[in-house]
């Protein structure tokens, strides 16, 4: 109970702490008045508005006004969107969640056989290539990927869409469970191309990780063992082995989601993928600050709220973590 | 294995086919690079923004192509003698989008509802136009005719007004902001079906003009990816193509590029104010002479050609072809006529070779190829002797707030929109010595002193004289060394005919499927 508690508490210190960089950093960008004024406005209707808005107060008065009015979960009124910011944030999160959760899917799901193919057939060609791939997926930058695979698949081959998306969480959420789940294939065919941008550098990285990892879990003396008492080759790799192997990469999988909505800001805007880090683009272009600091703070939230779900189911798992 | 991967494949290929296929024969798509922000008419200000709202609000005059002001909802004009109050008759038979008729009541309320200080909108209409109008109020004064009154005689007048969203009133009475916002009820061709924020916007016709019957709008942020989605024949026009996507698209033999000259007028400022007056090369360029001089110095038709891709417009003044002084000719590129004036002047050469300093500042990625058009002047001003400090800055954090306190310079790269309908509109940038438009701070009273008259004639042919001469006061010793009026690329595809406007409007009324 006591390790809840401390890790709730460290949460909520991080959530606090996120708040304060993101305020500090967009004050510190420049004068936020001039968002609210026309290009005509004159120095006296700027520094009127400055003072109607609050901003010629002390930073820390501004920022402990900012806190009291989120913690009642108002971020203030979006200023490229007249609306309030968080409304703009809610409606963005689902497209990211679908993309991040597929692109995990594909981080877990490619990367292990991929892994294993390679760990069996250590220093072959399906080895070499499979090494190649993955060293080349950790040196691909993510955008580059993406508009490589928009002029082959979408533009030469034409079996896959350039870009938008069909969305699947959003009708859930919304209750049209029929809608959400009619609409599935579309959203999955639209997914393939900016999932795959996304997760391929953890695709590299984790089928390097489960190659390392089977190869020390196929030299064990558990492993020989299992061998000399004639059990089938399928059942010592699958059974035996992998069982052992892919523990590093479910270790990962926690880390791997923030890792992952890190990455999507710029496949977003390549696919045209309405998503939460398409929206905190515009909205640092726009300096529209209610929008960022939402964004940024729920972003955060959810981040920081796997962390502790993963921490706390470790801890059922593995007692030692408590300690 | 093999063959399940293949019938997977397969299976993918069948999905695909309805999601790649062209744009119905009835319905025209748009790739933008921004959604829209809001459908409130008053809250309207952005380019991209203004574009949708356009099919789906009527207004009381348009701009043609041509730069004409010509009546919309509008059937008969009269103003009084003095110029203040204008008398609008509506045709009969309009009608709003909720299906109530369209009144003159219905119009004083749209006038009136952008301008009540209470609802505190931030739009082109309240922020903009309102203020170049002398908007006064709006009056029914029956169910056809309404009254429009202003503060000072203008010819902007109408050209403003078609500016101004007409929207009924006893929908908006009902909605909050908010709801406004998300639920436009127009007046005008279109409305809108479907709006997937950050995805798409559809439109459907319900009346004339307009002869598509669907109107897609698509957000494709990125230009690769809007350019991709043009050749592959899934959109039919898309904005703000680079340069150097032009190759691509016009070789895809599915879409061409159509470049038009822009009313943007791209200038290197001066700034004359005090405020910098500590700045290197601030106390040099107070001297017309040197402004003149350095004119000659700058490589227009080089950059455009090199940097642009394409033969520029140039600008002999600021005030859009063809409402300029025709007696006028651009400034040929002669670096040693430069020189020479700079020494008449008496700024010759040191033994370091240099005549003066000066910083140059501009925005990075607000205009097209800006960051190397202001680095190649910079260069060009160094290559006659004029030491220029060269300083990209971001547009909306750092450069903005420069401009709007004037602090920028001494040299300063700028875009400023302009119209074609009526010079005086891109002559207002200098309506007063301490307008906010007025970046450069010039203060020449010849100008003002003939502004004044400019401003009050009737027509702006009446004032053409004075005209011609403040912009040839304006070419000889202005506040800015003219570039071009900047050129606009659109992909359109050849599915389609659409002519692209020179203002940055997007007009789809008359757009149709191209004869094959």
């Amino acid at each position: 109970m006591t390790f809840i508690v401390r890790r709730l508490l460290q949460s909520l210190i991080v959530i606090i702490g996120v708040t304060l960089i993101t305020f500090l950093a967009l004050q510190m960008s420049g004068d936020p008045t001039y968002l609210y004024v026309s290009e005509r406005a004159t120095l006296e209707e700027i520094a009127r508005t400055r003072q109607a808005l609050g901003f010629d107060r002390p930073l820390h008065e501004q920022y402990l006004s900012f806190l009291g009015n989120l913690i009642q979960g108002d971020f203030g009124n979006s200023l490229s969107y007249k609306r309030p910011a968080i409304e703009a944030v809610m409606e963005a999160l689902p497209a990211t969640l679908e993309l991040t959760i597929f692109a995990m899917v594909l981080a877990i799901f490619v990367a292990i056989p991929l892994g294993v193919a390679a760990a069996l057939n250590r220093g072959s060609p399906v080895d070499g290539s499979i090494m190649t791939v993955a060293m080349a997926g950790q040196s691909i930058p993510s955008f580059w990927l993406g508009i490589m695979m928009i002029m082959f698949f979408g533009l030469q081959l034409r079996i896959l869409p350039i870009s938008g998306h069909v969305p699947f969480i959003m009708p859930l959420v919304q209750g049209n469970i029929t809608q959400a789940f009619s609409q599935l294939p579309q959203a999955l065919y639209y997914l393939i191309m900016p999932g795959f941008a996304v997760a391929f550098y953890s695709i590299s990285r984790n089928a390097r990780l489960v190659r390392s990892s089977m190869l020390e879990v196929l030299s064990q003396d558990f492993v020989r063992t299992a061998r000399a008492k004639g059990i089938s080759e399928y059942a010592v790799v699958v059974r035996h082995a992998l069982r052992n192997a892919w523990l590093p990469v479910v270790t990962m999988v926690g880390l791997e989601f923030g890792f992952l909505i890190g990455g999507v800001v710029v496949v977003e805007m390549v696919f045209s993928w309405p998503g939460i880090g398409r929206l905190i683009f515009n909205a640092i272009n726009q300096r529209d600050i209610p929008v960022v600091q939402a964004a940024v703070v729920v972003l955060a939230i959810v981040f920081i709220s796997l962390n502790l779900i993963v921490d706390l189911v470790y801890a059922k798992i593995d007692p030692r973590v408590k300690l | 294995m093999f063959k399940k991967l293949l019938l997977s494949g397969v299976a993918l290929a069948a999905l695909s086919a309805p999601v790649m296929a062209a744009p119905a024969d009835n319905t025209i798509v748009v790739g933008l690079s921004a959604d829209a922000s809001t459908f409130d008419p008053a809250q309207i200000s952005s380019r991209d923004n203004a574009n949708i709202a356009k099919h789906l609000f009527a207004t009381l005059f348009q701009v043609t192509y041509e730069g004409v002001v010509q009546p919309y909802l509008v059937e008969d004009t009269k103003v009084s003698d003095d110029g203040l109050t204008y008398d609008f008759k509506l045709r009969e038979g309009l009608t709003c989008h909720d299906g109530e008729a369209l009144t003159a009541e219905d119009v004083a309320y749209s006038f009136n509802r952008a301008a009540d200080p209470a609802n505190a909108f931030t739009g082109n209409t309240p922020g903009f136009v309102y203020t170049t109008l002398g908007f006064d109020s709006a009056e029914a004064i029956d169910d056809l005719n309404v009254q429009i009154k202003v503060k000072a005689r203008t010819t902007l007048a109408l050209g403003m007004l078609a500016q101004v969203y007409i929207h009924c009133k006893d929908s908006y009475e009902q909605m909050t902001a908010e709801e406004a916002a998300a639920n436009p009820i127009g007046s005008g061709s279109y409305r809108i079906a479907r709006w997937d924020r950050g995805s798409e916007i559809v439109m459907e016709k319900v009346q004339d003009p307009g002869n598509f019957q669907n109107i897609i709008w698509r957000i494709i942020p990125e230009a690769s990816t809007r350019t991709a989605e043009l050749i592959a024949g899934n959109v039919d026009i898309i904005t703000n193509v680079s340069p150097d996507q032009v190759g691509a698209i016009n070789d895809s033999g599915t879409s061409n590029v159509e470049a038009v000259s822009g009313t943007r007028r791209m200038q290197i400022g001066f700034n004359l104010s005090e405020k910098v007056a500590g700045m290197p090369g601030a106390k040099e360029i107070q001297d017309p002479k040197v402004r003149f001089a350095l004119q000659y110095a700058v490589d227009v038709p080089g950059i455009c050609q090199q940097l642009l891709g394409t033969s520029c417009e140039r600008m002999t003044s600021l005030v859009n072809p063809p409402n300029g002084n025709p007696d006028l000719k651009p400034i040929p590129y002669d670096p040693e006529m430069a020189e020479k004036l700079l020494d008449e002047a008496g700024y010759p050469r040191g033994e370091n070779g240099v005549r003066f300093s000066i910083r140059m500042q501009g925005p990075r990625g607000r205009y097209l190829a800006d960051a190397n058009v202001i680095q190649a002047i910079g260069q060009m001003l160094t290559d006659v002797g004029v030491e220029t400090e060269v300083e990209l800055l971001e547009w909306a954090s750092v450069y903005s707030p420069l401009l709007r306190t004037k602090e920028m310079g001494p040299l300063f790269f700028l875009g400023q929109g302009g119209v074609t309908w009526n010079p005086l509109y891109d002559m207002s940038l200098f309506s007063t010595p301490d307008a906010a438009t007025n970046y450069q701070s010039w203060t020449d009273p010849r100008w003002f002193a003939d502004w004044d008259m400019a401003r009050s004639a009737e027509t702006p042919e009446a004032a053409r004289d004075v005209i011609n001469r403040m912009l040839k006061l304006f070419y000889e010793e202005g506040p800015w060394l003219q570039l071009y009026f900047q050129p606009d690329f659109y992909g359109v595809s050849n599915r389609i005919e659409w002519q692209p406007r020179r203002d940055e409007e997007i007009d789809l009324f008359f757009a149709t499927l191209a004869q094959s």
